[in-house]
């Protein structure tokens, strides 16, 4: 196990009074200036592990260290270090943005002049400079959500936890978030998040952990995670209509016997959607794909292109999909799933 | 010299919480309210109650004073608790927890609210009964040994809140448990002075501490220094205070792990 991890966790359970194991002994590392990402459905335990991390919940037994620091007995050297984001914001109704920022300023030992300059910068950062002084309780969902980010920056923490940073927030506020998060990340902040939502651990997230039932599943990074489940998937439709007319049974087969020649192929078929070819990369092949199929004289209607999802990914895993926040997609890109190769490339 | 980090932690958390509450006007002055309504209520009816004799002094009101101050003072221990389960509920207590700070200097920071809630509050109680006409035979040296025992009174009343609010991490209870704090403040000397009771009423009167805490201020306000009563509501006082201060404290530790 390498020293240089900002996080080291080994063999944490966490049980709630009534027997209730939320942990079961997770293990797991972080390294400096990494953004690493909890996924996983309700109740999966990520809430509780971050708790843990950032001290506010007691372990029931395991090895915890952050930043060099054992939790239990330097708790208060840890908090100096690291900021948190907790699920359902923490903030003051009554004060107004200026007031509660100071105020983390001064919780964190910042002097009185150095805490209004700080709160300055960080009003200016999440772009709530112009509400500064309205009372905290009259702001929208997402301008709560940056100004209790904001308040976890105070001290320019070490390491950023976040809960589940933009549930439930418009499409907007969302990317604000993320793009806050990356730019904190780009100056050496080490971020642990939690997520349900796919999109914001494939986007955000150098390194995953897929956590279920108390238990990391998998570990990686997105790319990594999904190409070891299977491959991408392009589907072509040949120019001379569907197959089961007369005469076009015969373009398929030739064109799937063309396709599966090709090295970079995996698997080439035909069923009621059309031609189904599995490659490595769908974004990459399809245009050479396409290009071998108009050389010998074959016309194409329509193509798509479709590679394995984090939910994908938790599938193969866990048996269930995260009930995640994404859109659902069209349903084109939904029935090219089961053909993905779930049960690995052949 | 250093000065130890937890009073400046705890000095901050009192700056904000005292911020907190006086940010509804309506918390500071309602015991100018009841204690008007009360003066006028209770003290035109009961004027001739007073020919009954025992009471110490000819004035209804002067009679009442003390009994205000404690039912003001007691109350606002129900609103320690609320402001603490409001900031529990909101998730602001997680910030506090989560600041590189002695815990304890949250604790100590809302008491220290309570017990400026308690003079600000006792001292308009006060400030009223004067312009009303009371006469305090205890002088200005009494009033301030009044207000004294009103703090140390009301931090009993915070605590029991603070427990309630830790205990039960409940808005309704928490905010409904003024109704347990009723009879401590009616099974007292409030309308009656002891020689006038009887039976099983008069046996629970004495064995409340209430009322000798309330005995005490009574005292100062109609007789003067009548030592022996009055420190035996100051020792009453003292000891629940410290009780209640290491319970809370105990629980909250707990409650923080």
């Amino acid at each position: 196990m390498s020293q240089d991890n900002i996080v080291q966790v080994e063999d944490l359970v966490k049980v709630y009074p009534g027997d209730i194991n939320a942990l079961s002994g997770i293990n797991f590392a972080v390294g400096r200036s990494e953004f690493f990402g909890f996924l996983g459905p309700n109740g999966a335990g990520k809430s509780t592990t971050i708790k843990i991390l950032s001290t506010l919940l007691k372990k029931t037994s395991g090895s915890v260290r952050v930043a060099g620091l054992d939790i239990e007995h330097s708790s208060m050297d840890v908090r100096r270090v690291i900021g948190f984001a907790t699920q359902e914001v923490g903030l003051d109704d009554l004060s107004s943005g200026m007031d509660f920022l100071v105020m983390q300023g001064l919780l964190y030992k910042l002097g009185r002049r150095e805490a209004q300059i700080r709160a300055k910068e960080l009003l200016e950062l999440v772009g709530l400079t112009e509400v500064a002084n309205r009372k905290v309780g009259t702001y929208s969902g997402g301008m709560r959500r940056r100004i209790d980010l904001a308040g976890a920056l105070v001290h320019r923490p070490e390491i950023l936890f976040l809960d589940e940073p933009t549930t439930g927030l418009d499409p907007q506020s969302r990317l604000a978030i993320w793009e806050h998060l990356r730019e904190l990340h780009s100056q050496g902040t080490t971020i642990l998040l939690s997520t349900q939502m796919m999109e914001e651990a494939d986007r955000l997230c150098q390194r995953l952990a897929i956590i279920d039932h108390g238990q990391i599943v998998a570990e990686g990074s997105p790319a990594n995670l999904k190409n070891q489940i299977g491959d991408d998937v392009v589907r072509i439709f040949i120019g001379t209509g569907t197959p089961g007319e007369p005469g076009s049974q015969e373009v398929y087969t030739k064109a799937a016997a063309l396709l599966a020649k090709q090295a970079f192929v995996s698997r080439a078929s035909v069923d009621e959607g059309g031609l189904m070819v599995n490659v490595r990369d769908g974004e990459a092949s399809a245009p050479v794909l396409l290009k071998l199929l108009i050389e010998n004289g074959i016309g194409v209607t329509k193509l798509a292109v479709s590679s394995p999802t984090l939910d994908d990914v938790f599938l193969t895993y866990t048996g269930r999909a995260i009930r995640s926040e994404h859109g659902i997609g069209d349903e084109f890109a939904q029935s090219l799933r089961p053909w993905i190769g779930l049960r690995g490339r052949q | 010299m250093k000065i130890p980090s937890i009073l400046s932690e705890t000095w901050h958390v009192y700056r904000r919480n005292l911020k907190t509450w006086l940010a509804v006007p309506a918390n500071v002055f309602s015991p100018l309210f009841v204690t008007g309504l009360l003066f006028v209520i209770f003290g035109s009816n009961f004027e001739n109650t007073i020919s009954l004799g025992g009471f110490g002094t000819e004035d209804y009101k002067a009679f009442l004073v003390a009994w205000i101050i404690v039912q003001v003072v007691v109350f606002s221990g129900a609103d320690s608790g609320f402001a603490l389960l409001t900031d529990i509920m909101s998730g602001y207590f997680d910030k506090l927890l989560l600041a590189p700070i002695n815990r304890f200097s949250i604790l100590f920071g809302s008491l220290m609210v309570s017990g400026t809630r308690a003079l600000l509050q006792a001292l308009l109680v006060v400030l009223l009964a004067l312009t009303m006409g009371v006469d305090f035979q205890g002088g200005m040296l009494g009033i301030l040994a009044i207000l004294l025992l009103a703090i140390v009174f009301g931090l009993v009343w915070s605590c029991l809140g603070i427990m309630i609010a830790l205990k039960t991490r409940n808005a309704q209870v928490t905010q409904t448990s003024w109704v347990l704090f009723f009879p401590f403040i009616f099974i007292t000397t409030a309308f009656m002075p002891e020689d006038q009771l009887s039976g099983w009423f008069k046996v629970a009167v004495k064995i409340n501490p209430v009322t000798y805490v309330m005995e005490a201020m009574r005292v100062i306000v109609v007789e003067g220094w009548d030592w022996p009563t009055i420190l035996t509501g100051v020792w009453v006082a003292l000891l629940m205070m410290t009780v209640l201060l290491a319970a809370t404290t105990w629980m909250y530790r707990r409650q923080t792990a």
